[in-house]
């Protein structure tokens, strides 16, 4: 939502210039010997209201590129020119359609508008969204589409202006046709509200407030202001048509005693929250603000709750919590229309050049008097008004915790404009799915050592060219995996050849390489390979006989599945510790205690085969879990004659359940041998 | 990431031989395998750190596995569980 930080600035310039070059204005107040048409002033004046109208008249145009470029994942700066061609194409169309029609003339009554020299039909800012959300949508579809060789010229992000262009130019034809309905709904609604007094103008009020997300406010309000819908008056024996234009008819005259309020109640309404209740709101999201980020946040405020003093510019403040709790804006809307059905009953007879801000305020009603006017009432319901928001806002923001400005999470930047914000965040939460199934990516990073080993990254026809930092990480076969033809190595540089799809994968991997996971993955391979344990030696823990592994009767210890080691034919039953080390765990029944030696070597000890069954019975612990013992102390003694007995095999295996921590586990003993004993050395 | 919960119905629980086969199926993944007993939990490949959660029948154990090959690997697991425990 880029184009509505510059509103601000624009509606101020506008606001104050084009109240100050208005004839009638002028006139009221006898100003037309300083302002003068021609002098220095007045084309000062005149420069500031054109260029701040020109932003207005051209928001559409802005929301085609800010919507495309908010929306789109990647490669923003196409999204923004395909946005502006389909904004343009659209119109043209249009436009064709338009003159082959017959013209302007040939089509209903303040239906149409001119665009950038382009005569199309009125479509407000609602024309610029469509075409941004349309863009954007094509946008991350096809940015990283590929075409057939021939073709290939134009595949990727070049392909994106092209097709939108297609898209919009069908989207402009459907348009002439569509958009005419749309019209005449909006100026059905315009009817209705005419003809039912109070209880129109709130509903009237409530229609040009929820119209104003869209843009399409001025659609809605221009006729009442500008034509016989706005009503008509005869004035010094001229007949006026329309609420603005009676109401500086009236201004210009000199026999008006009070200001027609069938014209005004289409006008005063907004004074009362666009000066007080909306800057209260700004005030109650300012207090619900978190206490670091009330310094921040409150230039942020402040400076949108003025310009809505000031000028009666309200969207700055109200997209503000628009995106992030759009149940505040309905209420918002509610309270808007109450505003104009208080005014009206009031008999407030206030007119306005565009909105409702403190200038207009002074100029058409505090100068005008209250007798003519009635513009206390204005003071008094916005003295309510201010109330009102302040509390109902910071109830709502507190009860329901929306993240209204300075109330985000801690990695959430604070902006005025949270769109972009949500946008963000799904998009980046889209990311990290498409990341979590991302295997390929996943493969190819892993194959090149990781992250950090990625010095560059590129692509050209059909190989992925990479220059690592360390070509030994580097591994062909999780290469090959992924889905490589061939890798060519060069140097430090890597070539991964996998045909034209190549530019496709590129991106994937860029986006997967910024997901938290490609992170992860070197920290999970430098834990597969640490640095080979210290070397060990281990004594025979019993007196017995050196039983090779592989021979022992236990699939589990044969086939070293717990890892490599040695095994004793005890006969004697006792086990000792066959190094300086800890014990990490006792078997609760006995048979099998796991040891940490010093050197971090990992060794279990498993009396007899299957003993696990005997459910401690013959065997008694002499340690505890957590105990440090020396070489040679006692661990654990047993009744070997009585778990014979049972028969169960007495084997006793010492194996190393972390062997992958090294190159070498050797046996160097055999036969005969005593407590005590070297037995396995491990490096 | 994936996650189950198992109840180990194998008399005697996780001792040296399943324990050891459990982290020889985990060592066959990419992805992290972590069993989580009464918030305590450890890496399936770490042998020894696996014999020393001590579960037993009865016990509920949760796996969660996280990585590339998380669908592979979680079939693998349960397959495993349900053969084994």
């Amino acid at each position: 939502m880029l184009p509505i930080a510059l509103l601000p600035v624009a509606g101020l310039l506008l606001g104050i210039g084009s109240s100050f070059t208005n004839p009638t204005t002028l006139e009221a107040y006898h100003l037309t010997n300083i302002i003068k048409e021609g002098g220095i002033l007045y084309t000062i004046l005149d420069i500031m209201s054109k260029t701040g109208s020109i932003v207005f008249d051209n928001l559409a145009l802005l929301f085609a590129m800010g919507v495309a470029i908010g929306m789109a994942k990647k490669e923003k700066e196409v999204a923004a020119l395909s946005g502006a061609i389909s904004y343009l194409i659209m119109n043209t169309a249009i436009s064709t359609l338009i003159s082959a029609k017959g013209g302007v003339e040939a089509m209903a009554a303040n239906t149409t508008t001119s665009v950038l020299g382009i005569t199309t039909l009125q479509m407000g800012v609602f024309g610029g969204i469509i075409v941004g959300l349309g863009v954007a949508a094509l946008h991350n579809r096809f940015y990283k589409i590929q075409l057939p060789q021939v073709l290939s010229f134009f595949g990727g992000t070049r392909f994106v202006p092209i097709v939108c262009s297609i898209v919009y130019l069908i989207v402009g034809v459907a348009m002439f046709f569509i958009w005419p309905v749309v019209q005449s709904g909006i100026a059905a609604l315009g009817q209705l509200v005419l003809e039912s007094g109070y209880a129109g103008t709130w509903i009237y009020g409530i229609i040009e407030r929820a119209l104003i997300p869209f843009g399409l406010h001025h659609v809605f309000y221009m006729p009442f202001w500008q034509t016989e819908l706005g009503g008509s008056l005869l004035i010094d024996g001229v007949a006026i048509a329309g609420a603005q234009n009676i109401f500086f008819a009236e201004l210009a005259s000199k026999s008006t005693e009070v200001f027609s309020v069938s014209a005004t109640r289409f006008m005063s309404g907004k004074f009362p929250f666009m000066i007080f209740g909306l800057p209260a709101a700004a005030l109650a999201m300012y207090k619900a603000a978190r206490p670091e980020k009330k310094k921040l946040v409150g230039g942020l405020l402040l400076s949108a709750a003025l310009t809505s003093m000031l000028t009666g510019i309200t969207e700055p403040l109200e997209f503000t919590f628009l995106f992030v709790a759009p149940a505040m804006y309905v209420v918002h809307c509610i309270l808007a229309g109450l505003s104009y059905m208080l005014m009206h009953i009031f008999n407030v007879g206030v007119g306005m050049t565009f909105s409702g801000g403190a200038i207009d305020l002074t100029l058409f009603g505090i100068l005008q008097g209250n007798a003519k006017t009635n513009w206390i009432w204005i003071v008094i319901v916005g003295a309510v008004y201010a109330v009102v928001y302040y509390f109902v806002f910071y109830f709502m923001i507190k009860k329901f915790n929306y993240k209204t400005p300075g109330r985000e999470a801690d990695n959430e930047e604070t902006k005025l404009y949270t769109r972009q914000d949500l946008n963000e965040r799904k998009a980046s939460e889209k990311a990290s799915e498409k990341s979590g199934t991302d295997s390929v990516s996943a493969l190819i990073l892993k194959g090149l050592g990781g992250k950090a080993n990625l010095a560059d990254l590129d692509c050209c026809a059909t190989r992925l060219r990479i220059t690592v930092n360390d070509p030994s990480l580097v591994d062909d076969g999780l290469l090959k995996q992924s889905g490589a033809s061939g890798v060519i190595h060069k140097g430090q540089g890597v070539q991964i050849i996998y045909g034209p799809r190549v530019s496709v994968i590129k991106s994937n991997l860029e986006d997967y390489m910024e997901s938290p996971e490609a992170e992860a993955a070197p920290v999970e391979k430098a834990e597969e390979r640490p640095a080979a344990g210290a070397a060990a030696t281990l004594t025979a823990p019993m007196q017995g006989t050196v039983v090779a592994l592989e021979k022992v009767e236990d699939e589990a210890f044969s086939s070293e599945v717990l890892g490599k080691g040695v095994a004793i034919e005890p006969t004697e039953g006792k086990l000792y510790a066959p190094c300086d080390g800890r014990v990490e765990m006792v078997f609760d029944t006995h048979h099998a205690v796991n040891l940490v030696s010093r050197e971090g070597c990992e060794i279990l000890l498993h009396i007899g085969i299957d003993t696990v069954k005997l459910g401690g019975k013959y065997f008694e612990a002499h340690v505890q879990d957590g105990a440090e013992v020396r070489k040679g102390d006692l661990l654990i003694s047993f009744d070997l004659e009585g778990i014979k007995g049972e028969g169960y095999k007495v084997t006793t295996p010492m194996v190393i359940c972390n062997t992958d921590d090294y190159t070498s586990i050797e046996t160097v003993a055999q036969g005969e041998i005593t407590a005590g004993e070297r037995i396995l050395e491990i490096k | 990431m994936k996650q189950f919960n198992y109840t180990i119905k194998d008399e005697v629980g996780i001792h040296a031989r399943p324990a050891g086969m459990l982290a020889k199926t985990a060592k066959g993944f990419q992805s992290e395998i972590l069993i989580e007993k009464d918030g305590r939990s450890v890496n399936a490949t770490k042998l020894m750190m696996l014999m020393g959660m001590g579960i037993k029948c009865g016990d509920t154990v949760t796996v969660t596995v996280t990585g590339a090959d998380e669908e592979a690997a979680t079939s693998a697991m349960q397959a495993f569980f349900a053969a084994n425990l």
